[in-house]
């Protein structure tokens, strides 16, 4: 049955194929294969944060498989360590380099990480190699995702970013299945003498990477309009499901699914960094839900709620921010009181949802990179 | 009819695929039959002796069922599935060949059920597969659907066409096994578009709702999930008490959230007696009751994939909570205080007044309070007409 073991040993993101052929090793052990360095010094295509005081340092671009052009390249192609030390280089090193336009820095890092994604991928890393290099990738789609959000669509385009990072996490998270799986084959008698330790809960509790929970908390809160993120945290195993910050990641979800903005936006305040940032991003949507709910509860011709009560309700960094989110809903703000007259009627169903305003209480605002890389939740 | 020898066997088979018989030629192909137990069929070289002993195209069916055979008996599903993946292209090679009839079809049916049968048993068997050997079952069963699909210039009695549900039936198990319900969508639109839906055999249409009526409970679309579900259980036959279940499963917990609830009787009559609990809890408005029966079910209700409506479920039970507020205060301005005491005595001790009165403006913004909240009195002044309208009215 040697099928089988082929079948075990294919890295299952993106192979189609249930019978695996060999995979290609790469023998670059530059950052970039000799070739592209001539090619790009010649042709003067070094990117600005490749040149380094003695000259340049290049990183292998990002390049689209064409039809006839063969990607499968030793010489081409960097083995995981050298990808390890690429993706330090680029996040822990270059993104200090000051002076850089930020829309600028996003671009140069997402091409040269999404050429390692590609290198990846041609070589079928193991899932335990994946894991290493895709999470600090996760990081740094969210942390700019949400730094650049308000940039215009020719800086910086949320809906690629959004996917790049979509791509990230379910290719991790994938891997984290399949090494979950790996083990309980592994070890069966080691699984049924943890069944029997499990009483005993203090102690059975496996290893477990923080990193991990946090990618699960971000997936949850990046996708909150569905709920497949929600089934996939039920089948977690219990151990997983009992960690403080993935069960607030779930449970925020959760207040989402039922139009608790009073609850979600509670919950929020214990988020780290990165989760806030996630949950961040969906402020326009739970904000327009809540007002427009909001019309036909306090629906009324004389009562008004106050704006400062509206801005602490749903995340306004401003009564003015609050005020003009009102007035873009159609809904009336009577000066003198300096409330909302919340109308059913004139509540304006069809327009489009506001424009997303970073939150000043995001903690990633204030922070570099390097700060969002390192921490565990 | 014996089957004895491998000639023997060659021979009947061919003799029923030259006599149109459908049925019959699906059973000889089928891995259920008891054909299947027969050593003779299990030579070491069938390729070789089947070859040229039979009409071109079926001489090909013949051996890759009769590897796949040969490989079950030995354990080798993965082998297995290949090969009968390599039969269904057989078949859809005959299907294209046979043009203006439609008799092969039972064969396809067969040959396509256990393909999925095959390959959901060695995904199972072969771990980190993910999904990997459904999903290309899944596309051998799109290779068929493709010939079925496309054949619309043929009278209505002699269409392949009127194979295009049993086919979708099967790629919907499949898909909802690896979770990929997106991909369900263009199958649903082909049937819907369909005019021959009343041609297609009962059983099929009610395979067909079950699928789509979850599908759109999972798309909280809870009224057109009702619709097919009920459709579902109202036409399935009675003595199929464990399809009749499967259905209740979904369609029980939809019916709550649309205000109806089952009669304890029908829960006793298909064991679903988990469910009788969580109904008086969710009557009664008790929120920690409902947080209970979760954890004590959690593994049933996570299993069947209906955890995250029995959470819906307590925006009912709210709905319950605050009417027996009502009725208690007899009044109909009734201080959010009162609302969040009762929430508080129901173990919700986080609740505060903010959130309380979120909870409630929900429940107006939905239909299920007839009223309004003044944010300056704390109050929540209801209508004095049919306040609470019953959850079966909206």
């Amino acid at each position: 049955m040697s099928n089988t073991r082929d079948l075990n040993e294919t890295p299952l993101h993106k192979n189609n194929n249930i019978v695996n052929e060999i995979c290609t090793k790469g023998i670059c052990m530059e950052m970039c294969p000799s070739e592209e360095v001539i090619l790009r010094v010649k042709e003067k295509m070094v990117h600005v944060l490749e040149l380094t005081r003695s000259g340049h340092k290049l990183v292998k671009c990002y390049c689209r498989s064409a039809a006839n052009s063969n990607m499968a390249v030793p010489q081409l192609l960097r083995p995981f360590r050298v990808l390890s030390d690429t993706v330090h280089y680029l996040l822990l090193e270059i993104s200090n380099r000051s002076n850089i336009k930020m829309s600028v820095m996003y671009d140069f890092l997402d091409d040269r990480l999404r050429a390692v994604r590609q290198d990846m991928t041609i070589q079928r890393l193991p899932p335990e190699e994946c894991v290493v290099l895709l999470e600090p990738m996760i990081r740094f789609y969210i942390y700019y995702g949400y730094r650049l959000c308000d940039h215009p669509i020719s800086e910086f385009d949320p809906v690629l970013n959004k996917k790049y990072l979509l791509e990230c996490m379910k290719w991790f998270l994938n891997c984290c299945d399949v090494l979950q799986n790996t083990d309980k084959v592994e070890d069966d008698v080691d699984t049924i003498l943890t069944h029997f330790n499990s009483l005993d809960i203090s102690k059975t509790r496996p290893e477990l990477s923080c990193d991990r929970i946090l990618v699960e908390s971000l997936y949850i809160l990046c996708n909150l309009d569905s709920i497949h993120p929600l089934y996939r945290y039920l089948c977690l195993p219990n151990y997983l499901k009992r960690v403080s910050a993935l069960k607030l990641a779930y449970n925020i979800a959760i207040a989402n699914i039922k139009c608790n903005f009073i609850k979600i936006f509670k919950l929020s305040r214990k988020l780290c960094p990165l989760t806030f940032s996630a949950l961040c991003l969906h402020h326009p949507m739970i904000q327009r839900r809540a007002l427009q709910a909001m019309s036909f509860a306090y629906n009324s011709q004389y009562l008004t709620v106050p704006v400062e009560v509206l801005k602490q309700w749903l995340a306004f960094n401003s009564y003015e921010e609050a005020r003009s989110t009102c007035m873009h809903y159609g809904l009336k703000v009577v000066k003198e009181k300096h409330g909302v007259c919340f109308n059913k009627h004139t509540f304006k169903v069809d327009v489009e949802q506001h424009q997303l305003t970073k939150y000043y209480q995001a903690k990633v605002l204030q922070l570099k990179l390097e700060d969002v890389l390192s921490y565990t939740v | 009819m014996s089957t004895g020898s491998l000639n023997n066997y060659i021979q009947t088979v061919e003799r029923m695929y030259r006599l149109f018989e459908g049925e019959e030629l699906s059973r000889l192909l089928s891995l259920r039959d008891s054909h299947v137990a027969n050593k003779n069929l299990r030579s070491s070289d069938i390729a070789s002796l089947v070859e040229g002993n039979c009409v071109a195209p079926l001489d090909e069916v013949i051996i890759c069922h009769l590897l796949c055979v040969k490989a079950l008996h030995e354990k080798g599903y993965l082998e297995a599935y290949s090969h009968q993946s390599q039969c269904v292209v057989a078949i859809v090679k005959i299907l294209q060949n046979q043009k203006e009839q439609n008799w092969c079809l039972p064969l396809m049916y067969t040959v396509c059920l256990e393909l999925r049968l095959v390959a959901q048993k060695a995904e199972a068997l072969t771990a980190q597969s993910d999904g990997k050997i459904l999903e290309k079952a899944a596309e051998s069963l799109l290779s068929c659907f493709r010939v079925c699909a496309a054949d619309n210039r043929t009278s209505d009695e002699d269409t392949k066409r009127l194979g295009m549900l049993y086919l979708v039936n099967q790629l919907l198990k499949v898909y909802f096994r690896i979770n990929k319900l997106h991909l369900c969508k263009p199958l649903i639109r082909a049937i819907d578009s369909s005019p021959l839906w009343h041609q297609f055999p009962l059983a099929q249409q009610i395979t067909y709702r079950y699928f789509v009526g979850r599908k759109a409970m999972f798309d909280s679309e809870y009224s057109a999930a009702d619709d097919f579900l009920s459709f579902a259980f109202l036409k399935c036959h009675r003595r199929s008490h464990k399809n009749k279940r499967l259905i209740l499963t979904y369609l029980i917990p939809v019916k709550m959230l649309l205000g109806y609830m089952p009669t304890e009787d029908l829960l006793e009559k298909y064991d679903l007696l988990q469910f009788l609990d969580l109904i008086s809890v969710v009557k009664n408005g008790d929120l920690r009751g409902i947080d209970r029966i979760m954890e004590e079910h959690e593994s049933f209700f996570i299993s069947a994939g209906i955890y995250l409506i029995v959470e819906k479920l307590k925006i009912i039970a709210y709905r319950n909570l605050f009417r027996k507020v009502y009725l208690v205060e007899n009044n109909h301005q009734i201080d959010i205080a009162s609302f969040q005491a009762a929430l508080q005595m129901m173990g919700q001790e986080d609740v505060d007044s903010d959130e309380t009165q979120c909870i409630v403006a929900n429940l107006i913004f939905q239909g299920k309070i007839k009223g309004y909240i003044s944010y300056q009195h704390k109050k929540v002044v209801v209508s004095k007409q049919n306040a609470f309208p019953p959850l079966s009215s909206l």
